[in-house]
């Protein structure tokens, strides 16, 4: 049985594989959802416990490490934003998490981003001004429009790393890996504020 | 995840919350954020200009609970304390004192940089910028 599983599947990762080499994909960032989750289940029949019902306790630890391997593997190449940071932290290129030393913020983001959670703060008191709710939606609004542009540059940023995987310039994927580490931070801030503004405009539609 | 008791006490009745005024030449602000989880930190000084003793502190952190009790602790920390001597505590003080977990030492990190950051801004305004980089957060080093 063991004979047949590595036969069946010689591509069973080897332990400390990265997510990417698990599907056999290159460290690329634009990536095919559909044909991902396309190998994700072919891989996971391959290795799939039942399959191992009979085989040996290794055999079946085996099973169970890959079995789990894929999914975490799948759940995080899956979404472009835990894609793009596995990446950077597989490549050496901490977007946030980097430990002891914060990333520098652009100050007037933090100014806004503050301005913004007092603002939320207040409303959150329910003092019922109506002005205050304008306030918000028009916030609501252009922070998601931020988040959108954010969006934006990161998906640019994302093409020139391909780009330069395919080119293999070293120097084009450390820029481009910088920059996505830094939209990623941003992306953060402004991922809780609109979390936080529809959170508050809810609240308040809750209460009416 | 379980908080210490005492970030669980700071947290639930921090003290020092508020707002001083900005503009006033005896106060310092610092606006710093961590963008691994992006809360961000607001902490402010009020110096006496002939003792350069911090008479008061307040702060207002938009983060998680051991963001808040990092703050809220560091006001109590600074106040009474000389600019010089405030500008000596260190992140890892904090820690220890809330027995913050390795993952929550960024929370720290951050209200140490809050310190450093309204010392600098308090620094500026009154014409003692010359140390004045070595108080921004982007130069202190963990
Ligand atoms: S989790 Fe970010 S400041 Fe605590």
């Amino acid at each position: 049985m063991p004979e047949f599983a590595s036969a069946v599947f010689p591509g069973a990762a080897p332990p400390g594989a990265d997510y990417f080499s698990v599907f056999n994909l290159p460290r690329k960032l634009a990536l095919d959802t559909r044909a991902l989750e396309q190998a994700f289940y072919r891989q996971s029949r391959a290795v799939h416990p039942d399959r191992f019902a009979q085989a040996s306790a290794e055999r079946q630890q085996w099973s169970l490490e890959q079995t789990s391997l894929l999914n975490d593997a799948y759940r995080t190449l899956r979404d472009p934003i835990a894609r793009t940071e596995y990446l950077l932290r597989i490549e050496g290129v901490t977007a946030g998490g980097r430990g002891e030393t914060p990333a520098q913020v652009p100050p007037e983001l933090l100014a806004e981003v503050f301005e913004l959670n007092m603002q939320l703060d207040e409303l959150r008191a329910g003092d019922g001004d109506p002005q205050l709710r304008t306030d918000l939606e028009a916030a609501r609004v252009e922070f998601e429009q931020r988040l959108a542009l954010v969006d934006g540059e990161l998906a640019r940023a994302q093409d020139e790393w391909d780009q330069a995987v395919e080119a293999g310039t070293g120097a084009a994927r450390g820029a481009s890996a910088a920059r996505m580490a830094a939209l990623l931070d941003k992306r953060r801030y402004m991922r809780n504020l609109v979390r936080e503004v529809r959170e508050a405009l809810g609240a308040t539609l809750g209460e009416a | 995840m379980a908080y210490s008791d005492k970030v669980v006490d700071h947290y639930s009745n921090p003290r020092n919350v508020g707002t001083l005024d900005k503009s006033s030449s005896e106060v310092g602000t610092g606006l710093v954020g961590a963008p691994e989880c992006g809360d961000v930190m607001r902490l402010q000084i009020k110096v006496n200009p002939q003792t350069q003793i911090i008479e008061e502190a307040k702060f207002k952190t938009f983060g998680c609970g051991s963001a808040i009790a990092s703050s809220s602790l560091a006001t109590e920390w600074v106040k009474g304390k000389t600019v010089a001597e405030a500008m000596a505590i260190s992140n890892t003080d904090i820690v220890k004192e809330l027995a913050l977990p390795p993952v929550k030492i960024h929370c720290s990190v951050l209200a140490e940089d809050a310190i450093r950051a309204a010392i600098g801004d308090w620094k500026q305004k009154n014409g003692m910028a010359e140390t004045e980089a070595a108080a921004q957060p982007v130069a202190t080093t963990a």
